[in-house]
């Protein structure tokens, strides 16, 4: 239980601090806010008025906590660029990504583990040679690359699949594959190394002198502790898809939280850019401390101490 | 004597390493009997462990294999036994007790899972029947407060706790043969004495035949019937306890039981044999132990020299000297 309260002050702290860090880097990029706003003919006294409207004159710790008081009052703002509600964009968009990202989420363990488990089994085999090669493809290949290489493929060579847009499941299909390359590729060197390490293991031959068959040994012990490292590290996948997903939504014109984001850095719209990514760090974070979670309750010998 | 439950027979077993298969068990042959312990004695690295897990089925593969000879249980043979039939043997007809029982229990899983998963692979019981059962097992071994241990982790035990498990696992099942490879050697000094005397108690009790495999003479001195002295791969002698201890006859014999302290003699320099096992890949081609021997002659070093059986005892030895007093 101290290891679980431990993590959650961790998080916290973690949270904090990069509200701190998100808050100064967008106000220190540089632009100017009142150009998302007013039209290009503003004199500079319109835009004076509205920096003052905006409190955008404050000092930059007193624009932060006035932020924090009305974000965790519920009150998010509105777009600079077309006066949106960004609580209804987070809403909207959001619910893209997490369709997005639960898919790719999906796609790395339901595809990485049985692949690193297939490897482990046939070590040294052709079968294993070619899944290890294909990780090494998923981990070498740039993801905007792959995401560009796809396209044409498989929508303009092809013509399997549509190359863009949202939100029919067949249009989900490339950006999620794409999005979970990576996280499967090095699910799959994970998940191999784990089984084979823990196959060495001296409990394996007591199993084994106890009569239970391999598909036994294998697939349910050696299986639940190699299945540790794997939970662990679900959390980096988390981060991983949440970063890449930037890309992937603005090449596959994804509407969801990414894309948004891309969009308000580009027209300097500080509110919602601000939110967005708060709402990534957040994703990230939460992430990790459910993992955290998840390799407590799977390993025994840190659940009663 | 009664016909022996297990007759190994000429088994050898060879391990590849970068392409080279080499022998690691060689021509090794001895027989069990009921309700007796054969103790197999030997420096590490002398094939001990690889001779039970070859008669277990349980050698590495695919870099290790049986390349001849029989282990005969009845009247089928193990060796050619397929693995399907094989796997209804272990844990019932034959068990085993390995050598670390730190690292031997699956850290995931209960004491409790672990031992009536094994019951139900074998018996057609109920999960309450199992649980019983495995109950029972723990307590026959004198493990303090068997009901708590069934429903905790590996790591909550004690090593002598869980070489108790391991024994419980392995008996649970009322096998013919229980093969111990080092049972007390990774335990405290003072473990050590209790978990033999559980060892020992269940084996007299159930009339069981042991193979009590140990580098510790004293063990052997105190509880085996038989012992076998294996060198390279090989046995080099095999005789009766009283016999092997008062009147060794191969030299390496002679030279592991000069090596044993002994208390009651002036202190000085421990006796050691010089030189040490050969590799598998080097066995020199004559006697293996011939360049380690101080009675070698030449034949020695040119012809290998065979098990020859005399009066009760198997000897292995051109040029056997009666031992000379410390």
């Amino acid at each position: 239980m101290r290891y679980l309260a431990s993590r959650t002050v961790y998080m916290l702290v973690i949270l904090a601090i990069s509200s701190v860090a998100v808050f100064y880097a967008i106000r220190l990029s540089g632009g100017d806010a009142t150009a998302a706003r007013l039209p290009a003919s503003a004199t500079e006294a319109d835009r004076e008025t509205l920096r003052e409207v905006l409190g955008l004159n404050d000092p930059i710790y007193q624009q932060y906590f006035t932020y924090m008081g009305r974000l965790l009052s519920g009150d998010l703002g509105n777009s600079l660029t077309n006066n949106a509600l960004i609580s209804k964009m987070v809403v909207e968009h959001g619910r893209n990504s997490i369709i997005l990202g639960a898919a790719a989420f999906l796609l790395v363990f339901l595809v990485g583990v049985p692949l690193g488990m297939l490897a482990s089994v046939r070590r040294n085999t052709l079968a294993d040679q070619g899944i290890m090669s294909l990780s090494v493809a998923g981990m070498a290949v740039p993801n905007f690359w792959l995401a560009l290489l796809s396209i044409w493929l498989f929508a303009s060579v092809l013509g399997w699949l549509p190359s863009a847009g949202c939100c029919e499941p067949r249009q989900l299909i490339l950006p999620a594959i794409v999005l979970a390359a990576e996280g499967t590729a090095l699910t799959v060197r994970m998940t191999r190394s784990a089984m084979l390490e823990n196959l060495d293991s001296d409990w394996v031959r007591t199993l084994r002198a106890g009569g239970l068959s391999e598909a036994r040994v294998i697939g349910k012990h050696v299986f639940r502790n190699a299945l540790i490292p794997i939970i662990s590290l679900a959390g980096l996948r988390i981060g991983q898809i949440v970063g890449y997903a930037l890309i992937v939504e603005v090449i596959f014109g994804w509407p969801g939280l990414g894309q948004v984001l891309v969009n308000a850095v580009l027209r300097r719209d500080y509110p919602v850019a601000q939110f967005f990514s708060l709402v990534l760090v957040v994703m990230v974070v939460l992430g990790n401390w459910l993992a955290d979670l998840g390799y407590l309750a799977a390993n025994p010998r840190l659940r009663k101490t | 004597m009664a016909s022996p439950l297990l007759s190994v027979r000429d088994l050898t077993t060879v391990i590849r390493t970068e392409g080279i298969e080499f022998e690691v068990v060689r021509g090794v042959s001895f027989d069990m009997y009921p309700n007796e312990i054969l103790g197999l004695v030997g420096e590490s690295g002398c094939g001990k462990t690889m001779t039970a897990l070859s008669v277990m089925g349980l050698i590495p593969s695919p870099a290790a294999r049986i390349a001849g000879g029989r282990v005969l249980f009845g009247d089928r043979d193990l060796v050619s036994l397929g693995e399907r039939a094989m796997r209804e043997v272990r844990g019932d007809d034959i068990s085993m007790i390995f050598q670390d029982p730190l690292t031997s229990l699956d850290p995931m899983f209960t004491i409790g899972h672990l031992l009536t998963e094994v019951i139900r692979r074998h018996r057609s019981v109920s999960r309450s029947e199992a649980e019983a059962m495995a109950l029972q097992a723990l307590t026959e071994v004198e493990l303090p407060d068997p009901e708590t241990r069934m429903s905790q982790y590996p790591h909550q035990l004690s090593g002598g706790m869980r070489q108790r498990v391991m024994i419980a696992m392995a008996l649970m099942l009322d096998p013919d043969i229980l093969i111990a490879d080092e049972p007390t050697t990774a335990l405290d000094v003072t473990v050590q004495a209790q978990i033999l005397d559980r060892l020992l108690g269940q084996q007299r009790r159930r009339g069981m035949s042991m193979l009590l495999i140990t580098h510790d003479l004293g063990v052997v001195a105190a509880v085996a019937d038989r012992v076998a002295v294996m060198y390279s791969g090989e046995i080099v002698e095999q005789a009766p306890v009283t016999q092997l201890f008062s009147d060794p006859q191969h030299p390496y014999t002679q030279g592991l039981l000069r090596a044993v302290p002994q208390t009651r003699h002036q202190r000085g320099a421990l006796h050691t044999i010089p030189g040490r096992v050969p590799p598998p890949q080097f066995v020199p081609p004559g006697c293996p132990f011939s360049p380690r021997c101080s009675q070698a002659l030449v034949r020695c070093w040119e012809e290998h020299p065979e098990l020859v059986p005399d009066d009760g005892r198997h000897l292995r030895c051109f040029n056997p000297q009666p031992l000379a007093p410390a």
